[in-house]
């Protein structure tokens, strides 16, 4: 018996009796009737012992065995929804550390096989939960949960927009979906404040600001989003923010500064085609050197190589240049820093062989830049090789 | 479309700062969804989907074979240092110190032998140069002379050599040896810190380079290290054989394209632009840039030597002839082969925090001119073309990527070929694919669930819904050092939209634990074997056929002792899994078997041969054994075998069906055995040769069948497969062998010391017309029958017997009792009953029933009774009790009436003597007697006999007593001795034979 309460001490004097002792894991401790926990039971009247040892026990694998329970029914070929509902109801009441946590993974389960109502209730209720002391962990929890709550409002919202659109105007669905916004926009506005990546929640709640005709708020949280430097430099940021105004015809000069933006953080980006046209567009000598730059830069990336709308636009912007008296001084200064490289990278042989064999067209466009943008160089880009057939 | 970026990403929280230092359990990402994001919003509630970020399932690949195959035959290889310097214990430190005093023996001892080596003459030659003021060191010179050899300390010490250490132990060394026993210590813990994570190995050192990718990836070049120490480059055409349902297989044909390097290659580095093929190498402080094509054979472009240990290089994917090189220092250079190297980035220190490691890596990104510098800490990337080079962090040890404390990154990989922007970064817990365009955050996590850390990794990009066939997912195949493992985890998404895991980790297979799918080897040999097999891994590739329904994954694993294993996976069809009826799925074996049918038989015969050629003459005699290893795999390649092999699974499987569901109420344990014992009946029937493990899986099977059948991995090697591993094996003993040969021994000559004169030559011969039978007999194969093989040879070994013993002839007591003791227990006992005297009263009943049936039977007889009728026959009967108690040599003690005190005593102790030393078993009994001719086999024969007769003994005193009890007392006085003994005699004796029962 002594040995059984040495070996036991330390779990006992680990873990903070006080703080786990609560109902649910007192309750389930007793009841517990599996062969670890019953030698416990011989400790006599030693009931807070055994409360801490079974808090212990189930502290560490509770997380484990509701990983491994999921795990098991995800792949079990007969697991009904009854089954699912049952563990995780099981897990959230017999531990305090992950109840939020397996709260949101139901609510996830039960969203992705389309009930959307149960899980509204299930966000709801853990909504409103609250344990103890918060930590910084569960407060983000709690801050998801709500967030996740406010998308279903939205879902619904959608919903009600949908319907009344169709239908003549309601009054009751208006309320509704008034009520809807309402509690949805407190829980995003407070959720988008914290640094991160909120990709879903931005755009639905920029979609019903839109509706409301909000568009002080909604081009506050977007700046913010994109701008504000606590948050990580996320591309979707800039384009949002872009697409906002783009769909609210906000001046060029504004869309070429967040384009801007977006070229320092992303010289890849698919809208760079776009700033580069907003330059183009501009006659601005400075501008089209600076779309030629945007456009090399563009295709220094691997995938941009093959693409046929980009090597056209560097044709359009060197016909444009062209028109300059001092434009192979321009096409000089942008390639000085590629001259070693691009040749490699774009006007092989081999590259040569294979644009003719699956894209003639980009070989003629790719061809005639060739000269263009090396001019000093031997470049094997040509049509002559292939006929050969021969490769070194 | 690898430009666009996902619409939206999965929502997160974005925490600075150093991870969180919860400790405690970790229970990885098991079972949860992690974050759902919705798809195609804004419409109706209806119409939302929701993808989650960690989905459930995943593409299922299946094992075509259950253990990894080898690819080439193995070659020799260095000793396996990792079991000697895995323990760094002070013992192995004096071993240690040992082998540097004999190896470098003037740098230990150099200072002292200049001076004393003119006062010592070793030249042993005592007579020739007899100096007066030198010392004679003949005897340590034949010292050290045995040193050379591993032998007895006991036996071969020398008194002299010990005066000699206790005189100068402390004058001879150059370091003192407390000095250089802590710095070896020191040096040897490091070293298995190496051993155990060696940072070196990381990337990998094989890779295959497809030719034509475009087209198919079955034909490749396969870049391996070779040859003892791997220090020899090969470039091996390899080829994928692979046709769904039948056997898959890697040719390795032809001799591979080598080069010798001066270090061991740590890495190798490979980058397809074809036509060209480029190919890094890196060994410690060389790096070398090869080039190749299908058509042009390899040749060396540049080497480089580098100052420092070189850690990474990675050849560009982008331009041919760009390589980056990373060493120790925290220099990354970029090297365009043949016009030199450029500075790419210098860094004395880790990047984020002091991780204390000199462990760099370098990778291209998805611009050409932007490299990523990573170290433990993190990635960044940096800008080549501005000076100095400008770089942000791509990803760090941090609560951004939720790290836990002690994390360390431990891999980069670009995964250009599966994504142009993303990356690939591992640590010992996780592995993340991070998405250059949104650097810091975390495209992706997932818990990889490895023992040790992966050190390489490869990619098998997948294809979008759009492309030709269905969707794939991009399959991440992570591989560690230690533990051989190989781990693949599943991603889609990363264009449109964003990046999803698919499914759990699966663990492929590991070389170490393919033995227990072979047949059982002898132990000597397992030894090598698993030595070999269990050596690290140091490298992982994998060709990809895509082509069709008939697509596959051969996953390559190249160990640190040089050999190469490879296995197949299948992805799994979920439609085929129901719909195919039973006899379909016995397809491939009939296929197969119809495969082994159109081998000509004589190229298994000449196999066997050569295999012998390989191993010698002893393995021919193993051979004859069942359980030799080679012999099942050689059965089952029989046509015949095979054949009836497929068709007595088939049989198997039936039967099952038949058993299981017919008797649904029989308790479940027996139906299972009956089960097992019926269809192992059919199966023997049909096919003498089937496996054990086979059958029994076959009737758990077929008892779980309530459930949807899953499609298992097979868990029997395909023939050809156990012809490979076969061949391996057996090149591996010849290796090893070969090794072993090498290493000196101290010989002594036993060359006739027990040998008899004249039996070598007939002994000689006979071995010699014995193994020309076993040939023969092995050819018909028919039994090497005892008649044939065994009876020229017993013939010579017959040991005359001893003279039969006349049991008459010895009449004492001891040879009495022994002659008894062979007849069994119950003949024995008897004897000491008699002995003792305990059986007197039955002896005297029965007496006197006799004397009164003789008296009535002259009664009837109608003769007077006469007075001296009646004393003779009072005479007569105390001379017929004599008579009867004649043999126990009692009677005589018996019939002096009297029993002396100390008589007793010494026949009690007698009793014990004979107690102690013996036991009555008859084994033990066998032992001691000196008549051998009393053969054991009579012993069961008559213990019955002894058993009933027993039994009439006990018998008798149930019969009612006829004499008065005076009669008995005048007539037989007792003496005192005996009858104060019997009872606790007869105690004794008792307890001594509950003893033995």
């Amino acid at each position: 018996m002594d040995d059984l309460d040495r070996e036991l001490g330390p779990h006992g004097a680990a873990e903070d009796c006080h703080d786990s002792s609560d109902d649910n894991s007192s309750k389930g401790g007793k009841k517990l009737k599996c062969p670890v926990v019953n030698p416990i039971f011989c400790l006599g009247e030693r009931y807070s012992v055994c409360v801490c040892v079974c808090s212990y026990y189930m502290k560490t694998f509770l997380t484990i065995i509701w990983r491994i329970t999921t795990e098991i029914l995800h792949h079990h070929p007969n697991s009904t929804m009854d089954d699912y509902n049952n563990v995780y109801e099981r897990m959230k009441h017999s531990g305090v550390r992950h109840h939020l946590m397996i709260c949101l993974e139901h609510a996830f389960h039960l969203l992705l096989h389309g009930r959307t109502e149960d899980a509204k209730l299930q966000l709801s209720a853990a909504e409103s939960w609250r344990h103890g002391k918060e930590s910084a962990a569960q407060h983000q929890r709690t801050k998801l949960i709500q967030a996740y709550r406010s998308l279903l409002d939205y879902a619904i919202w959608c919903d009600k927009k949908l319907t009344s659109s169709n239908n003549h105007f309601d009054s009751d669905d208006n309320q509704g979906m008034q009520n809807n916004f309402r509690q949805a926009s407190v829980n995003l506005k407070e959720t988008l404040k914290n640094p991160g990546v909120w990709d879903p929640f931005i755009l639905s709640y920029v979609d019903m600001l839109e509706f409301y005709e909000d568009h002080e708020e909604a081009l506050k949280i977007l700046n913010e989003y994109a701008y504000d430097n606590s948050f990580p430099p996320n591309p979707n940021a800039h384009v949002y923010l872009y697409q906002y105004l783009k769909r609210h015809n906000a001046s060029e000069k504004k869309l070429i500064r967040v384009l801007k933006i977006l070229h320092a953080l992303v010289p890849s980006h698919e809208l760079m085609l776009d700033y580069s046209a907003f330059l183009l567009d501009s006659e601005n000598k400075k501008d089209i050197e600076k779309a030629f730059g945007v456009i090399l830069e563009m295709l220094d990336f691997t995938c941009w190589r093959t693409n046929m709308d980009i090597w056209k636009c560097l044709k359009a912007i060197i016909q444009k240049l062209q028109i300059q008296e001092d434009w192979e001084n321009v096409v000089c200064e942008k390639m000085a820093a590629r001259k070693d490289w691009w040749p490699a990278l774009h006007f092989t042989s081999f590259q040569a062989s294979k644009d003719l064999e699956e894209n003639p067209e980009l070989w003629e466009v790719k061809a005639s830049l060739a000269k263009v943008l090396c001019p000093n160089q031997t470049l094997k880009y040509t049509a002559e090789r292939i006929t050969n057939g021969k490769w070194t | 479309m690898d430009y666009k970026f996902p619409e939206q990403l999965f929502p997160s929280f974005y925490n600075l700062g150093p991870p969180d230092s919860v400790s405690g359990f970790y229970a990885g990402s098991w079972g949860s969804y992690d974050r759902v994001r919705p798809q195609g919003g804004s419409g109706r509630l209806s119409s939302w989907t929701l993808t989650a970020k960690h989905q459930p399932r995943g593409e299922s690949w299946r094992h075509t074979e259950p253990a990894p195959v080898p690819l080439l035959s193995p070659r020799k290889d260095l000793e396996n240092q990792r079991t000697a310097l895995t323990s760094a214990s002070v013992g192995f430190v004096h071993i240690q110190m040992e082998n540097f005093f004999l190896d470098h023996c003037y740098d230990a001892f150099g200072c002292m032998s200049d001076l004393l080596g003119e006062k010592f003459d070793f030249s042993g030659n005592k007579k020739t140069h007899r100096r007066s003021d030198s010392v004679q060191m003949g005897h340590v010179k034949r010292f050290l002379h045995r040193m050379n050899f591993k032998i007895c300390q006991q036996s071969y010490e020398s008194v002299k050599m010990k005066r000699y250490s206790l005189l100068m132990p402390d004058v001879v060394h150059v370091v003192p040896p407390q000095l250089l026993g802590s710095l070896l210590h020191e040096e040897l813990t490091d070293r298995r810190d190496g051993l155990l994570f060696p940072e070196g190995t990381t990337g990998g050192a094989l890779a295959f380079v497809p030719f034509s990718p475009q087209s198919d990836a079955r034909r490749g070049c396969l870049v391996y290290p070779g040859h003892q120490g791997l220090d020899r480059l090969h470039f091996h055409k390899v080829a994928l054989q692979h046709r769904r349902g039948s056997s898959s297989s890697v040719d390795a044909d032809g001799s591979p394209f080598s080069f010798q390097l001066k270090g061991s290659i740590r890495q190798i580095s490979c980058s397809s632009l074809s036509p060209e093929c480029c190919v890094g190498v890196r060994s410690d402080y060389f790096c070398g840039v090869w080039k190749f094509s299908e058509r042009n054979e390899p040749r060396l472009l540049q080497v480089v030597e580098t100052s420092e240990v070189a850690t990474c290089i990675n050849v560009s994917p982008h331009i041919l002839g760009e390589v980056l090189v990373a060493s120790e220092s925290g220099a990354v250079k970029l090297w365009t082969v043949g016009k030199g190297m450029q500075a790419v980035r210098t860094e004395d220190a880790n990047l984020y925090f002091n991780a204390k490691s000199p462990w760099r890596w370098c990778e291209f990104s998805a611009h050409p001119r932007v490299m990523l510098y990573a170290d433990r800490t993190g990635v960044e990337l940096t800008d080549v073309r501005t000076n100095p080079a400008s770089s942000h962090t791509l990803f760090r040890i941090s609560s951004a990527a939720e790290c836990r404390s002690g994390e360390r990154l431990v891999l980069s990989r670009y995964l250009g070929d599966a994504h142009s922007f993303h990356h690939l970064v591992t640590t010992q817990y996780s592995a993340y694919i991070m998405d250059e365009r949104f650097p810091g955050v975390p495209m992706l996590k997932w818990d990889h669930m490895m023992e040790s850390p992966p050190m390489s990794c490869h990619v098998v990009p997948g294809s979008s819904p759009s492309g030709s066939g269905e969707e794939r997912t991009t399959k991440v195949l992570l591989g560690s050092h230690f533990s051989q493992e190989i781990t693949m985890l599943q991603y889609s998404g990363g264009r449109a939209e964003a990046c999803s895991s698919r499914g759990p980790p699966q663990a492929l297979l590991r070389p170490r634990e393919s033995l227990k799918h072979l047949p059982v080897q002898i132990p000597h040999r397992l030894d090598t074997a698993t030595n070999r097999l269990s050596s690290p891994a140091a490298g992982l590739t994998c060709i990809q056929k895509k082509s069709g329904g008939d697509e596959c994954l051969c996953v390559l694993q190249l160990t640190a002792a040089g050999d190469i294993f490879y296995q197949i996976l299948e992805p799994e069809q979920p439609d085929a899994e129901t719909s195919r009826p039973p006899a379909a799925e016995d397809e491939p074996q009939h296929q197969q078997a119809a495969s082994a049918e159109q081998l000509p038989p004589e190229l298994v015969v000449a196999d066997t041969s050569s295999d012998e050629d390989v191993i010698g003459p002893t393995q021919c005699v193993q051979r004859v054994v069942p359980e030799t290893p080679e012999r099942s795999p050689m059965l089952s390649m029989d046509s015949e075998d095979s054949e009836l092999e497929s068709k007595s699974r088939y049989l198997k499987r039936l039967a099952l069906q038949v058993v299981v569901n017919n008797e649904p109420e029989l308790d479940r344990g027996s139906d299972l055995e009956a089960s097992v014992k019926e269809s192992g009946n059919v199966a023997e029937d049909v096919a003498e040769d089937a496996e054990e493990p086979n059958r029994v899986e076959g009737t758990v099977n077929g008892s779980s069948r309530a459930v949807p059948p899953r499609r298992r991995s097979p868990v029997k090697l395909s023939s050809s497969s156990l012809v490979t591993w076969k061949h391996w094996l057996q090149k591996l003993m010849h290796v090893s062998c070969d090794r072993k040969s090498h290493s000196q021994h101290f010989q002594v000559q036993t060359e006739g010391l027990l040998q008899l004169s004249n039996r070598q030559a007939s002994e000689k011969e006979h071995v010699q017309s014995l193994r020309e039978d076993l040939k023969s007999c092995m050819s018909r194969r028919s039994l090497l029958v005892d008649g044939v093989a065994s009876a020229p040879l017993r013939a010579p070994d017959v040991v005359p017997l001893p003279n039969q013993v006349d049991e008459e002839a010895w009449t004492d007591r001891l040879s009495r009792r022994l002659t008894v003791s062979w007849q069994g227990e119950e003949a024995w006992r008897s004897w000491w009953k008699e002995e003792l005297g305990m059986n007197r009263e039955e002896k005297m009943q029965a007496l006197r029933r006799k004397r009164r049936k003789e008296k009535e039977a002259k009664r009837a007889a109608g003769g007077r009774l006469k007075l001296t009728g009646s004393f003779t026959s009072s005479v007569s009967y105390q001379s017929a009790l004599d008579d009867l108690s004649d043999l126990s040599g009692w009677s005589s003690a018996t019939s002096q009436m009297g029993w002396s005190d100390r008589e007793g005593r010494r026949m009690s102790s007698q009793v014990d003597d004979f107690w102690e030393n013996a036991t009555p078993s008859t084994a033990q009994n066998a032992a001691l007697t000196p008549t051998p001719t009393v053969t054991p086999t009579a012993t069961p024969t008559t213990t019955p006999q002894k058993a009933k007769d027993g039994r009439g003994d006990q018998q008798t005193p149930s019969r009612p007593p006829t004499f008065s009890s005076s009669q008995k007392q005048t007539s037989y006085p007792t003496p005192t001795g005996p009858r104060r003994n019997k009872r606790s005699a007869d105690e004794y004796l008792n307890s001594l034979f509950a003893s033995q029962v």
